[in-house]
């Protein structure tokens, strides 16, 4: 479904992304993995189309999709929750909602989606007339979530989802990720947090410095003496 | 102080406040959208006013129908001035971007006044009124014109309220103003938004124009003070606030009803400049608070 | 170990001193080449006409300059900045006509006046945003203009005060000495200051406030400094302006006259000090000798801006930076 040949990008004078190749076959969870600076939401950000390749090619559901806009590429059905979520603070929940449904133009489609994003998380279906700048840290990451999966996405980028939240915060995320799969939902995970997110992926790549260094199925990983060392912190 | 002069100022403080509320949600739309401190504002408004003189005394068209091509023609007219300016401003130049918008603002106003003269002279170009009439208020007497442009002020702004609140656009519009990004992530195509959120700016600034034509004649440089009031509420209230920019005209208007009676023309202005510099020191986010980043830089 | 350059021959070194002292100025040498051809100008261009638009070149030049000072070093565009330089003229122009003060000290009080207002203005905006002080300035800009319309006692509304000359028997060439002076001397203490820590100051908030808060850098304060100087200034060649032309009139405060400061300055390149002098040389004697661009002027000015902002906002001094790059010659490493 997508598949990310030999990336190179960066920012302005600064090249992150040296070598990324990495496929995500429809239906699969897949994790990207590696430590800080590594260019994990570098790397997702120019799938997006929110940076534009300097070299290599990204290829999604066929299309390639390098150098196309953002809202382009949100429109085939790439869904990208960001780390910092970029919610509509002075929105409500709800309008942040439909707005994750805008390219469907189809009202009574949207409305079905709203109810079963609503119904998946029923904090969001509580606080749904409250604006999104009052939520708290789980909370939003909810609505980003749920917003995120308003338009019936293909795909599901999602970039750092634990990060800062409380471990009971953090387990209902993971939750609500592995619950989104089980409905046939294909999703791209980033993550510093590697044991669990080993543990809910099929498959995952490690980034280091640019660079794919690592790769296989989770089991597999698991097992590596490398990983076990550098991010697992075990021999 | 005499119960009907309260009224008369007040109704007449309104009833200008109105079309400062019109000019200034205009202004508070751009600057919250597309972080523009448009300085052009005014020149949209001398639009109206040009091309609603023209439909109404050259073309013989109905009053409304006069003020509805005005408008159709701002919106056009801005609409074009996205497109041509600002697009290839984020395209071409990534600085300092509010800095460079409100240079480009100066430079567009410059241009488009020096067009404005040299395309139509020094003229004013007025109507005596477009409806023969005055209508009884509590008791005063006031121009239908007047009225009607009050009238046209509040149809407008509902308008735009609604389609803010209700519409899909209208929600995408106030989506890239609260974060770019995420609305991009959601589908939203920037640049279609930027440009309707300009036109839709001009337009109401045309309506403003075209409504007040016989108060007001066209001449080129009719847009210094539109632009001055609008600036003026929109400060107060709050920038990029555009519901504050709509209580904050009315609110404005009213003021100025006020200070002109109390203290006659020269020193109304004075009186504006010291409200100014006290909300600049006591709440200098505005009265009902800015809706852009923050005010401290 | 360093790579030594050739030794410099010692009847070269005190040249290569001087380049170096006067680079620091400010001084390149194609700069001082154009220095010393207009101050030679005057030798060829004999008619006291052609002197004039020299000497307005020159004006504006100043004004620019000074405009850029804040313009392109703190990123606070003086939308008001024609009432500064009107407060100047009417200030120089009052004290003159009415109480017969000496021109030198009454533009020492228009310089005083302008920096008080200047001052006043920047304390009341500095700490917000950018958009703010230009806000602010421009309606203090406006209402400095409606004061000197309304207040006709003292200000003779339209009708202006006439100024009398800067001392019997002045002429073109004075002024025109006399401004180059001024230019020069404005230039090298400008830039003085932006190169002192003071200077450091403004350019580390005007490219990023927070780190230069965070490094201890007081903002409000080098803001303020900055903002009062380049008013004042403005004021004070305002005051010059009284009496070279004669006669002070309130249209000297509209925005028209910011917008040519403004957009000579950003044409010339912003933080360039220098750029809009050029700009201002380039500009004006081509308006005049097309006579019918006049009209057109401010219609140029605004085309031009928006399509520095647009395509090539570097400016003039941009595009003499690309050139100089090109014709890079490998340079002796300064002493």
């Amino acid at each position: 479904m997508l598949a990310v040949k030999n990336l190179q990008a960066g920012y302005d004078c600064l090249q992150v992304l040296w070598d990324v190749s990495l496929a995500v076959e429809e239906g699969e969870f897949v994790a990207l993995i590696g430590s800080n600076g590594a260019g994990k939401t570098t790397t997702l950000r120019a799938v997006a189309g929110l940076i534009k390749p300097a070299a290599g090619e990204i290829f999604f559901l066929g299309r390639n999709i390098s150098g196309l806009p953002a809202h382009l590429i949100s429109r085939l059905g790439l869904s990208f929750i960001t780390e910092d979520l970029n919610l509509f603070e002075a929105m409500t929940v709800r309008e942040n909602l439909l707005l994750g449904a805008y390219s469907q133009r189809d009202d009574r489609k949207v409305h079905t989606s709203l109810d079963f994003i609503l119904n998946l998380f029923p904090i969001l279906l509580e606080r749904r007339n409250q604006l999104a700048g009052t939520l708290s840290g789980g909370e939003r990451r909810m609505l980003a979530l749920g917003r995120g999966m308003m338009g019936t996405p293909r795909l599901l980028m999602v970039d750092e989802p634990s990060l800062g939240l409380a471990p009971k915060m953090v387990m209902a995320v993971f939750e609500a990720l592995k619950v989104l799969h089980g409905q046939g939902v294909t999703i791209l995970l980033v993550e510093q947090n590697v044991n669990n997110t080993l543990h809910l992926a099929d498959k995952a790549y490690v980034l280091e410095h640019g660079r794919i260094v690592l790769q296989g199925a989770s089991a597999a990983l698991l097992e590596d003496p490398y990983l076990k060392e550098t991010y697992l912190g075990r021999r | 102080m005499d119960l009907s002069i309260i009224q008369n100022l007040l109704v007449t403080g309104l009833l200008r406040g109105g079309l400062y509320a019109l000019m200034s949600v205009g202004l508070a739309l751009v600057f919250g959208v597309m972080n523009i401190c448009h300085f052009a504002h005014g020149e949209y408004y001398v639009i109206g006013a040009y091309v609603a003189y023209f439909a109404y005394a050259l073309f013989g068209l109905n009053p409304i129908l006069a003020i509805l091509v005005a408008a159709a023609a701002s919106f056009l007219a801005g609409a074009i001035t996205e497109k041509l300016l600002f697009y290839p401003l984020r395209k071409f130049n990534k600085g300092e971007w509010v800095m460079n918008a409100f240079l480009l603002t100066a430079g567009l106003s410059t241009v488009l006044q020096s067009i404005f003269r040299l395309s139509f002279g020094m003229k004013y170009m007025g109507i005596i009124q477009y409806w023969d009439a005055t209508v009884s208020i509590f008791g005063m007497n006031i121009a239908v014109d007047r009225v009607v442009a009050f009238g046209i002020a509040l149809v407008a702004i509902g308008g735009l309220w609604l389609f803010l609140r209700r519409t899909r656009t209208g929600r995408a519009i106030r989506a890239v103003s609260q974060d770019e990004r995420g609305a991009q992530l959601a589908g939203i195509d920037l640049n279609w938004i930027q440009t309707l959120t300009f036109a839709l700016g001009s337009m109401l600034a045309g309506l403003g124009g075209a409504s007040l034509l016989s108060l007001s004649p066209a001449y080129p440089f009719a847009g210094n003070k539109p632009l001055i009031a609008s600036w003026f509420v929109v400060t107060i209230a709050g920038l990029g606030n555009v519901e504050g920019a709509i209580v904050g005209g009315l609110l404005v208007g009213v003021f100025e009803s006020v200070s002109y009676y109390l203290l006659g023309q020269g020193w109304q202005d004075v009186a504006s400049l010291v409200l100014l510099i006290l909300l600049l020191l006591f709440k200098p986010a505005g009265l009902f608070g800015t809706r852009v980043k923050s005010v401290w830089e | 170990m360093t790579t030594s350059e050739p030794a410099i021959p010692p009847r070269f070194r005190p040249i290569v001193w001087l380049r170096a002292r006067l680079d620091n100025l400010g001084f390149s040498l194609p700069f001082l080449a154009c220095v010393l051809i207009l101050a030679l100008s005057p030798l060829v261009v004999r008619e006291a006409y052609l002197r004039r638009l020299l000497v307005t070149s020159l004006y504006f030049g100043i004004l620019a300059m000074v405009f850029d000072f804040t313009g392109g070093f703190i990123n606070a565009v003086n939308f008001g900045f024609a009432g500064f330089v009107g407060l100047g003229a009417y200030i120089a122009a009052i004290l003159t006509f009415y109480f017969g003060i000496n021109p030198w000290l009454a533009m020492l009080a228009a310089l005083v006046a302008s920096g008080l207002v200047g001052f006043l203005t920047g304390l009341l905006t500095l700490p917000l945003r950018g958009i703010y002080v230009s806000l602010m300035s421009w309606f203090v800009g406006m209402t400095l203009g409606a004061l000197t319309s309304a207040w006709e006692k003292v200000t003779r509304g339209a009708r202006g005060i006439i100024v009398p000359p800067l001392f019997e028997s002045v002429t073109i060439l004075h002024h025109f000495y006399i401004l180059l002076g001024m230019l020069l001397a404005l230039y090298v203490i400008l830039r003085l200051i932006i190169r002192s820590r003071v200077g450091l100051a403004f350019r580390a908030i005007g490219q990023n406030y927070e780190v230069a808060r965070a490094s201890g850098v007081n903002p409000i304060k080098y803001k303020l400094i900055n903002f009062t100087l380049s008013c004042a200034v403005a004021g004070m060649i305002g005051g010059y302006y009284a009496y070279f032309v004669g006669i002070v009139t309130p249209d000297l405060l509209d925005l028209g006259h910011t917008m040519e400061v403004m957009a000579l300055s950003f044409i010339g390149g912003s933080g360039s000090l220098i750029g809009g002098v050029f700009a201002a040389f380039l500009f004006i004697p081509v308006f005049d000798s097309l006579k019918r661009l006049m009209q057109y002027r401010l219609l140029i000015y605004g085309l031009s801006l928006i399509l520095i902002m647009i395509f090539y906002p570097a400016g003039l001094n941009g595009l003499y930076q690309k050139i100089k790059s090109v014709f890079k010659l490998p340079k002796r490493k300064k002493q």
